[in-house]
């Protein structure tokens, strides 16, 4: 029991944060019709800043988690201005190329100024150790604040889209831009705090990743690999879709990795096969925006 | 096809500019080495630890006159761990970049996929991380060569410590490529051999390389009970589970832990006091474990120029430019076929001690060094070894693999 009780803890905490990235890529994928081949990028980015605030200049994890992901949402603002926006009208598989060049150019900016080296961050010391629960299961106290991180991501986005003025602003630019700009809604504003948007949700998980992760050159690559998966599973664009995508590859690696060591490496591409052939737009995708 | 042509006067001007000046070499036009490592992504560190090492070696060569009187330039390609970028980097290093010799490949599953393209390059290449025993064994040819450990070396090296420990029962976590597989499949069998009585356990976790969480891996091999553990997990990998492992209390269960490439600096210096005490480190070269004038001076200048010590992959590309440079000045030459057959048996003065070339599988007689991390090293800022052993090559290499049939050149 102990061991499947652990497994499924494990599964949480690897597909929360998953959740916390695929939901921006999700987000800029609603908003902007663009899909963020940069978003691991980004990702990396905020664990890299992570690495600098609280390795070189000793600076708390928590206000690190409050001024990195804003630093990457700020460089997000100018890749929109500077970038993006010439797109926005064009075929999805132009924003492919673009986002992709950017992916290239981040990875390269990345390694120009940290080096090649694997970095390590500390947890902050209220979250060090482990707590045991009943049933023999001991399980990292920074995990659980993994969970608590996604968990809080998720209510809070549930609310922000169905209860607020800004989410609903937000959808209706998703849904109809020329509609909602006929409404009187600044939707360049719009569509650029999207994007921003997104890339802090990257950038949260890179420094929510930092303390439990390698700090290297090629983290950016894994998770868009993994973040893909999630909203291949999930449904591209919709918000439950990435959750369920998420705790859905949670599973995959978690008790998959537990108890079927054998065959681990196969079982995502397995998973998002069988999600492919039943619904071709993920469990709960409602097809590409046209 | 001429109307062709005109429309494109720069293509025009390009070709005839390809059959008009023929590539003859002048005397004074410098000798290139390509080189193919990993340069970008998780393990981009290994790549430019090797880079120093062949610029550290380049320099002295260069110094004192160069090779057969010229001087050596490095042409670097980025194989980003994959074969099929691999094979294209060589291409056009030898057919773009004109390359003399051709060094480098950090991953196995690159090399298994490289190394039967090589005859048809026609330029010596010497292998300087990239451990699969296949290389030199069933797809060995007359150009390939290898200056560092294989998976055989390493693994007598493991079976041996793995056997002083008295552990029994035994389990693996390795990547899921062959470097992984060979390792627990070779370590089986060495350890069986020296002690006969020992239990390789049918549960074993190969995570895929990259695989981020090593959790569910780390507590399947925890709710096993084994009594040692060999980790072939290299670079980000390592750091990622030593990490996850520590956080589980994975090495406070008793066991006997084996982390067979674990004494890489790049790890070392990213872990510092993470990584835990009283486990065991392989390593195919630990700059601390030879006691000879040329090891102290090869660490001395490293540390200087480089402001670390050199770590395996380090040493390894710096020993193939200087096996290049007297296999050269063996043949007289630097052409391809003559350098490759100088190669052959040839032996030269290492950091390690002598390195010889096996004649039979071009395979270098060396040992790995295996030893138990102790405390902080307060200069170097990574962890100490203790109980080092460094194993002679010429006694632990097992004879060459019969299906390596090497053509004569």
């Amino acid at each position: 029991m102990g061991s499947i009780g652990m497994a499924l803890l494990n599964s949480l905490d690897i597909g929360l944060l998953l959740f916390v990235i695929a939901v921006g890529l999700n987000i800029i994928f609603g908003v902007l019709n663009i899909i963020n081949f940069a978003h691991g990028a980004l990702y990396m980015l905020g664990a890299y800043l992570a690495y600098s605030c609280i390795g070189m200049w000793g600076m708390p994890f928590w206000l690190t988690l409050l001024i990195a992901p804003l630093a990457v949402a700020a460089l997000a603002v100018a890749i929109d201005r500077l970038m993006l926006r010439f797109i926005y009208q064009r075929d999805i598989s132009d924003s492919l190329l673009l986002t992709f060049a950017l992916l290239l150019i981040l990875n390269e900016s990345v390694r120009l100024v940290w080096g090649t080296g694997i970095y390590v961050v500390d947890p902050p010391t209220l979250l060090q150790g482990t707590v045991h629960f009943p049933g023999g299961i001991t399980y990292p106290i920074y995990s659980l604040f993994v969970v608590g991180v996604g968990l809080v991501f998720l209510v809070g986005l549930w609310f922000l889209f169905n209860r607020t003025r800004l989410g609903k602003i937000m959808r209706a630019a998703a849904l109809d831009r020329e509609m909602a700009q006929v409404l009187c809604i600044n939707t360049r504003t719009v569509i650029t705090g999207a994007f921003a948007f997104g890339a802090w949700l990257a950038a949260v998980g890179g420094v929510v990743a930092a303390p439990m992760r390698a700090i290297d050159p090629g983290m950016g690559d894994k998770i868009i690999i993994e973040s893909f998966i999630v909203v291949v599973i999930g449904g591209l664009g919709s918000f439950p879709g990435a959750l369920l995508g998420a705790i859905v590859l949670g599973l995959i690696y978690g008790l998959g990795g537990r108890f079927l060591p054998d065959v681990n490496l196969v079982l995502p591409f397995v998973g998002m096969a069988i999600v492919l052939l039943l619904k071709p737009h993920g469990l709960l995708g409602k097809g590409a925006a046209s | 096809m001429f109307t062709f042509l005109s429309r494109r006067p720069l293509l025009a001007l390009a070709l005839t500019g390809a059959f008009a000046f023929s590539p003859a070499q002048a005397a004074d036009e410098p000798i290139k080495i390509g080189a193919i490592y990993i340069m970008s992504g998780s393990a981009a560190s290994y790549g430019k630890f090797a880079e120093q090492g062949i610029r550290l070696a380049m320099d002295e060569i260069n110094g004192s006159g160069g090779v057969l009187g010229r001087q050596l330039a490095l042409q670097l390609e980025d194989g980003q761990g994959k074969a099929a970028v691999a094979i294209q980097a060589a291409r056009k290093l030898v057919y773009q970049d004109k390359a003399d010799v051709l060094m480098g490949l950090d991953s196995s599953g690159v090399a298994q996929g490289l190394v039967p393209v090589l005859p048809e390059l026609q330029k010596p290449f010497i292998i300087t991380h990239a451990a699969t025993p296949d290389v030199t064994g069933k797809l060995c040819n007359a150009y390939t060569y290898r200056v560092s450990v294989n998976v055989h070396q390493n693994m007598q090296g493991a079976a041996a410590v793995a056997a002083k420990t008295g552990a029994k029962k035994w389990t693996t976590i390795g990547p899921d490529y062959a470097f992984g597989h060979q390792s627990w499949e070779f370590f089986s069998k060495y350890l069986k051999e020296k002690s006969p009585d020992a239990e390789l356990m049918k549960e074993t976790a190969f995570p895929r390389f990259g695989a981020e969480d090593f959790t569910p891996f780390i507590n399947g091999v925890m709710e096993n009970k084994p009594d040692g553990v060999l980790i072939s997990l290299w670079g980000g990998d390592l750091v990622n589970f030593v990490r996850q492992a520590n956080n589980r209390g994975f090495f406070k269960q008793g066991f006997q832990v084996l982390l067979t490439v674990g004494a890489a600096t790049e790890v070392l210096t990213a872990l510092g006091d993470q990584m835990p005490e009283g486990v065991w480190l392989g390593t195919r070269y630990w700059y601390g474990a030879h006691d000879n004038e040329l090891n102290k001076k090869f660490v001395a200048a490293y540390q200087k120029a480089y402001g670390t010590p050199p770590s395996y992959n380090a040493e390894g590309a710096y020993i193939a430019v200087h096996a290049f440079k007297a296999a050269a000045e063996k043949a007289g030459s630097v052409d391809g076929k003559a350098v490759a057959k100088a190669l052959s048996g040839l032996s030269i003065p290492a950091p390690t001690g002598t390195l010889a070339f096996r004649s039979a599988d071009n395979q270098a007689l060396i040992g790995p060094t295996w030893g138990r991390t102790g405390p902080m090293n307060t200069q170097d800022k990574i962890r100490s070894l203790t109980d080092v052993q460094a194993f002679d090559g010429a006694k632990i290499t097992p004879p060459a693999d019969p299906a390596c049939q090497l053509k004569p050149l």
